[in-house]
C-alpha cells in the first residue's frame, strides 16, 4: 500500500512538474516584469563583436562631438568587440514603418515627443533606467517626459540628455543710462524689467513712446510653444494627468485667462507684427539694430543673435574682434521675468509668481528591433555619463539634464536645470495627440494679439470672462480634433 | 452580348479534347498541336502563377479580407500583421489574378485558333513566326507590355489602395501595429452626418466650386486678354513685354507664394508703406480677412497662371482666319462683337480641354492657400479655415490629424465632383460635339 501511495505521489509530483514546464515555465515571452521598468532583454550579458548603429543629432555630428563620443565608446568597449557607428540616416526617420523590416538605427537621439510617439506602438524598448549611472542625477520631471503608461504599467523608454526651453534675450547696452536709479527699485543691481513683466511692460511703453520705431519686449504671439507658458503660469495645462490624458484639455484651467490677459497687454506694447510670424523671422536683425530691446526664444539660436550683433557693430565701425567682444558682452540670455499674480501688468508692487515655459528634452532611446539590446544600453549608459554630458555641453552649448553636469556647465545650463527641477519648465506632452494642439492654439493666440489692435468697439476680449470663454472654446476645439473622428 | 454568349457556347460544343486540355492545363493543347515552345511558355506561366499563389498569393488574398489577425508587439517579440502591407499585397494578388485570367483567355483563343487551322488543313504557325510578328504586326504588344505592367504596379495599385483606404478605419489611433478593419461606407456617412463635420464639408465645397470657377475664368480671360493685347500691331516691343509674364512663370510657384505672403504680412512692404504714411497695418491675410484673403488668393493665382494661358493663347491666335475679321469689320462689327462672335468661339473650341484641365487644377489647388494662409482654424469650420479648399482640408485631416481614412473619402468625393463636372462640360462643348470639323 505504501509503495502504491508513494508511486501515486511520485506520479502526481511528476505531473505537477510537467504541467509547470508546459505552462508558466515554458512561457518565453519578453514582457517587462512587474516592478521593473526595463524589458527582460536587458539581461546584462553584453553581445560580443557587434556593430550598433546610432542616430545622432545633426549638429552633434557637424560639430564633431559625435565622432569623439563613438571613438571613446569604441575604445572603452574594444575588449567586447562592440563598435558604435553613425547610422547615417535622416533625422526624421520613421521607426514605426522601417523598424519591423530591419531598417532604422539601434540607438536613436530625438526629442521626447518624437521618442514617445514610438512607445504607443512599442517600437522602442522600456529601459532599466535604475541601472544607469545617470539615474540619480536626472530630475523626476525629466524622467517623467519619457514615462508611458501601457496596459496599466509605467515604463521609462528614454534617457534624458539635454533640456530646451524659452529664455529671455536682451541687449545690455540698450538699458537706459539711469537704470540703476530709475529701474532698480529693490537695489539688487538687476534691472527691474528683467525681474518682472510689469516693469518690462512699463519699459516697453516708455521706449516706444520715446522713439516710435523702437520697442521694448517683442515676440510673435502666434507661436504656441512660447505663448502657452503664460497660461501654464496661472494654472493652465495641455493634457490632464501629467500631460498623459488627452480627454482632459486644460488650457482654460485655473486662472489661465490671466495669462491670456498678460499676453494681450504685452501685445498692446508691441505693434501689429506680433500677430503673425514677422517678429520671429526678423528678431535677429531687429535686436541687433536696436529696434527691439528683448525677446524670448530657445538657447540654441544664441549664435545667430550674436552673429547679427557682430555685423551691426562692424557697420558702426568696429573691427571684427572688437565687434565680437562687444556683442558677447551686450547680448545676454537669462531666465524669464516674474508675473503679477493678478495678471495686471499695470499693478504697482504686485505679488509675483514664477513664469513657466514650455520646454522639451532630447534623449536616447533603444529601438525594439535591435539585435543587440545590451550593447545599446551600454552605449546609452556611456553617452549619458558625467564626462560625456559635460563634453556635450562644451561642444554644443546645450543644457545637460544631469544635475552634476549642469552645475559644472554653470550659467544658462544651470538655470535651465533649476527651472526644470522646480517645475517652471513644462515639458511638451509625450503623447501623439500633441500634434493636434498647435493649430487651434495658434489661431487663438493670433486672435488674442489681433484684439489688441482692434478698435475699442470691435474688441472681443474685454474682460477675464471673455478670455476664459475663448480658452474653453480652444480646449473644446482640440478635444473635437482628437476625438470627433475616432 | 447575347451573340458573344452564343459564339462561346458554340466554341465549347465544337472544341476538341486538345482544346479542353488547354482549358485545364494552360499550353497543353498547343503542345499536342505541335506548338511546343508556345505550349511550354503557357504551361510555365501557369506554374509560376500557381507557385506564387501557393507560396504567398493565397495568403495575400485572405489577408486582403481580414487585414490581419495578429497584432504586432515588438516587446513580446511578436511580429504581427501589418494591415496596410496586407492590403497592398492583397491588391497585388488581385492584379495577378487579373493577369492570369487575361492569359488564360489568350491561351484558350490561341488553342481554338490551332483547332480551326487543323480543321482547315492549314499548317500550325511556327514559334519563330509568332515571335517575328511581335516585331511586326503585333509590335504594339511588344512596346506596350512593359508600360502596362508599370501602370498596373505604379498607378493602378496605389490608386486602388487609396480608394480602398476610404472604406477602412485606418488613421487616428488605428495605425500599425494596430490592426485596420473594413468599415464599409461609414467614413462617407461621417462626412455628411457628423454635426461638426457636415457643415464644414458643405461650406468648403461651396467655396471650392466658386473658387474653381472664378479662378479658371479669371485666369483664362486675363491670359487671353494679355495675349490679344500683345498681339496688337500698335504695341511696340512685344517680345520685351512678353518677357515679364514669362519671368513670373519661370519662378517656382511656391517661391512666388511665399513672397506674396511676405508682401501682405504685417511686417511686409505693403504694410510698411501704409504705416509710414500714417495708416494702420492691415491684416490682409489675417484671421478676420475672409474675403480679402480669398481675393488675394484669386489674384496671386492669376499672377502664377496667366502667363501659361497667355503663351497658349498667343499660339492659337496666330492660327485665326484673319479674313473673317476683315469681313466682320466691313460689315461694321465692333471690336467687342468681333471678340464675342469670332475670337471667343474659336478659342473656346481650341482650348476647352485645357480649360477643363485648368478647372481641375484650380479645384485641387493646394498650394495657394496652404502657403498664403495655412495653419489657421476658423470659427464655423472643423479643422479648416474659411479659405481652405477641399484639398487643404484633406491635408489638415490626413496629415495634421492622422485621419487617413477620412482623407481618402474626401479625395474620392473630389474625384467624383471633378470628373462629373469636367465630363459633362466636355461632352457639351464644341470641342467634343464638333470634333469632326477640324478632322
Amino acid at each position: 500500500m505504501r509503495k502504491r501511495i508513494a508511486l501515486l505521489m511520485a506520479a502526481v509530483c511528476s505531473l505537477a512538474m510537467l504541467t509547470g514546464c508546459g505552462g508558466e515555465g515554458g512561457n518565453d515571452t519578453q514582457e517587462p516584469q512587474q516592478g521593473t521598468t526595463g524589458s527582460p532583454v536587458f539581461n546584462g550579458e553584453l553581445e560580443r563583436n557587434v556593430t550598433i548603429q546610432v542616430l545622432e543629432n545633426d549638429t552633434a555630428i557637424a560639430q564633431g562631438y559625435f565622432d569623439e563620443l563613438i571613438a571613446a565608446f569604441n575604445e572603452a568597449y574594444a575588449d567586447y568587440g562592440i563598435t558604435a557607428v553613425d547610422a547615417n540616416m535622416d533625422q526624421y526617420l520613421d521607426l514605426a514603418n522601417d523598424g519591423p523590416y530591419g531598417y532604422g538605427p539601434d540607438v536613436l537621439y530625438q526629442a521626447n515627443d518624437v521618442i514617445m510617439k514610438y512607445v504607443e506602438g512599442k517600437h522602442v524598448y522600456p529601459l532599466p533606467v535604475e541601472q544607469l549611472e545617470c539615474y540619480e542625477q536626472i530630475p523626476d520631471a525629466a524622467w517623467q517626459a519619457y514615462t508611458a503608461e501601457i496596459d496599466g504599467k509605467s515604463y521609462v523608454c528614454g534617457v534624458p540628455v539635454n533640456v530646451q526651453a524659452g529664455m529671455l534675450y536682451y541687449r545690455k547696452d540698450l538699458l537706459p543710462e539711469n537704470w540703476e536709479t530709475r529701474w532698480d527699485d529693490n537695489g539688487n543691481n538687476i534691472p527691474d524689467m528683467l525681474e518682472t513683466w510689469n516693469d518690462m511692460y512699463e519699459f516697453s511703453l516708455e521706449r516706444h513712446a520715446e522713439n516710435p520705431s523702437q520697442y521694448g519686449y517683442m515676440k510673435s504671439l502666434d507661436d504656441m510653444y512660447f505663448s502657452s507658458g503664460f497660461l501654464f503660469s496661472y494654472g493652465g495645462y495641455i493634457f490632464g494627468d501629467n500631460n498623459t490624458d488627452p480627454s482632459d484639455i486644460g488650457l482654460a484651467a485655473g486662472d489661465a485667462e490671466k495669462g491670456a490677459w498678460v499676453l494681450s497687454q504685452l501685445a498692446g506694447a508691441m505693434n501689429e507684427e506680433c500677430i503673425d510670424d514677422t517678429v520671429t523671422t526678423s528678431q535677429y536683425s531687429k535686436l541687433a539694430d536696436g529696434s527691439y530691446f528683448a525677446t524670448i526664444t530657445t538657447p540654441d539660436v544664441y549664435t545667430t543673435f550674436l552673429d547679427e550683433m557682430v555685423l551691426a557693430y562692424e557697420k558702426e565701425g568696429l573691427t571684427e574682434e572688437e565687434a565680437e567682444e562687444k556683442a558677447k558682452e551686450n547680448l545676454v540670455m537669462t531666465t524669464l521675468p516674474k508675473l503679477p499674480e493678478s495678471g495686471d501688468l499695470t499693478e504697482t508692487n504686485p505679488k509675483l509668481i514664477d513664469t513657466k515655459s514650455m520646454g522639451g528634452i532630447n534623449g536616447y532611446a533603444i529601438s525594439a528591433y535591435t539585435k543587440y539590446p545590451n550593447a545599446c544600453l551600454a552605449f546609452v549608459d556611456f553617452a549619458t555619463s558625467y564626462e560625456r554630458m559635460v563634453e556635450r555641453n562644451q561642444f554644443l552649448g546645450v543644457a545637460p539634464a544631469r544635475e552634476d553636469a549642469a552645475k559644472e556647465a554653470g550659467g544658462i545650463s544651470e538655470l535651465l536645470y533649476q527651472n526644470l527641477e522646480s517645475g517652471n519648465i513644462v515639458l511638451m506632452p509625450s503623447i501623439s495627440q500633441v500634434g493636434q494642439i498647435w493649430t487651434p492654439g495658434r489661431t487663438f493666440f493670433i486672435d488674442l494679439a489681433m484684439d489688441a489692435f482692434r478698435p475699442e468697439n470691435e474688441k472681443k476680449y474685454t474682460d477675464l470672462e471673455s478670455l476664459d470663454a475663448a480658452l474653453e472654446k480652444v480646449s473644446k476645439e482640440i478635444y473635437d480634433a482628437i476625438f470627433t473622428l475616432q | 452580348m447575347k451573340e458573344k454568349g452564343k459564339r462561346f457556347a458554340d466554341c465549347v460544343r465544337r472544341s476538341s479534347w486538345k482544346v479542353r486540355l488547354s482549358a485545364v492545363v494552360m499550353g497543353g493543347g498547343q503542345f499536342l498541336y505541335g506548338r511546343y515552345f508556345k505550349g511550354l511558355l503557357y504551361f510555365l506561366t501557369e506554374i509560376m502563377i500557381l507557385t506564387y499563389f501557393i507560396l504567398r498569393g493565397g495568403a495575400d488574398i485572405a489577408g486582403f479580407f481580414t487585414l490581419g489577425t495578429v497584432k504586432g508587439d515588438a516587446w513580446l517579440g511578436t511580429k504581427g500583421d501589418n494591415s496596410v502591407i496586407m492590403m497592398l499585397m492583397g491588391i497585388f494578388a488581385w492584379i495577378v489574378i487579373g493577369v492570369w485570367i487575361i492569359l488564360y483567355i489568350a491561351n484558350l483563343k490561341d488553342v481554338w485558333r490551332s483547332q480551326r487551322l487543323e480543321e482547315a488543313g492549314r499548317p500550325q504557325p511556327k514559334f519563330r513566326e509568332e515571335l517575328s510578328q511581335l516585331l511586326d504586326r503585333k509590335f504594339y504588344v511588344t512596346v506596350l507590355a512593359l508600360p502596362v505592367i508599370g501602370v498596373c504596379v505604379f498607378n493602378i495599385l496605389p490608386i486602388v489602395f487609396m480608394i480602398l483606404i476610404a472604406f477602412t478605419n485606418y488613421g487616428g489611433t488605428v495605425v500599425p501595429p494596430e490592426l485596420v478593419d473594413w468599415v464599409g461606407f461609414s467614413n462617407f456617412s461621417k462626412l455628411v452626418t457628423l454635426s461638426q463635420f457636415a457643415p464644414t464639408f458643405f461650406r468648403i465645397l461651396g467655396w471650392n466650386l466658386l473658387w474653381a470657377a472664378a479662378s479658371t475664368a479669371l485666369n483664362y480671360f486675363a491670359g487671353l486678354g494679355l495675349a490679344l493685347l500683345l498681339n496688337k500691331d500698335c504695341v511696340k516691343g512685344k517680345a520685351f513685354w512678353r518677357a515679364f509674364p514669362i519671368l513670373a512663370y519661370a519662378i517656382p510657384g511656391f517661391i512666388t507664394l511665399v513672397a506674396f505672403k511676405f508682401m501682405f504680412s504685417y511686417g511686409g512692404p505693403i504694410n510698411q508703406i501704409i504705416t509710414s504714411s500714417g495708416g494702420t497695418a492691415i491684416g490682409f491675410l489675417g484671421l478676420d480677412a475672409k474675403w480679402t484673403a480669398r481675393l488675394i488668393g484669386l489674384l496671386v493665382n492669376c499672377w502664377i497662371s496667366v502667363p501659361s494661358i497667355m503663351l497658349l493663347a498667343t499660339g492659337y491666335l496666330s492660327n485665326r482666319d484673319m479674313s473673317l475679321y476683315e469681313a466682320a469689320r466691313i460689315d461694321g462689327a465692333s471690336p467687342f462683337q468681333q471678340f464675342r462672335k469670332l475670337t471667343l468661339p474659336f478659342m473656346l473650341f481650341s482650348t476647352m480641354p485645357v480649360l477643363l484641365g485648368q478647372f481641375i487644377g484650380n479645384f485641387n489647388n493646394f498650394g495657394i492657400f496652404y502657403f498664403l494662409r495655412g495653419g489657421l482654424y476658423v470659427d464655423g469650420y472643423f479643422l479648416a479655415s474659411d479659405t481652405d479648399l477641399l484639398i487643404n482640408w484633406l491635408y489638415n485631416l490626413s496629415i495634421d490629424n492622422n485621419y487617413y481614412c477620412i482623407g481618402a473619402a474626401i479625395s474620392l468625393v473630389i474625384f467624383l465632383i471633378t470628373s462629373v463636372l469636367s465630363l459633362s462640360v466636355y461632352v457639351k462643348s464644341p470641342s467634343y460635339r464638333e470634333e469632326d470639323t477640324y478632322q
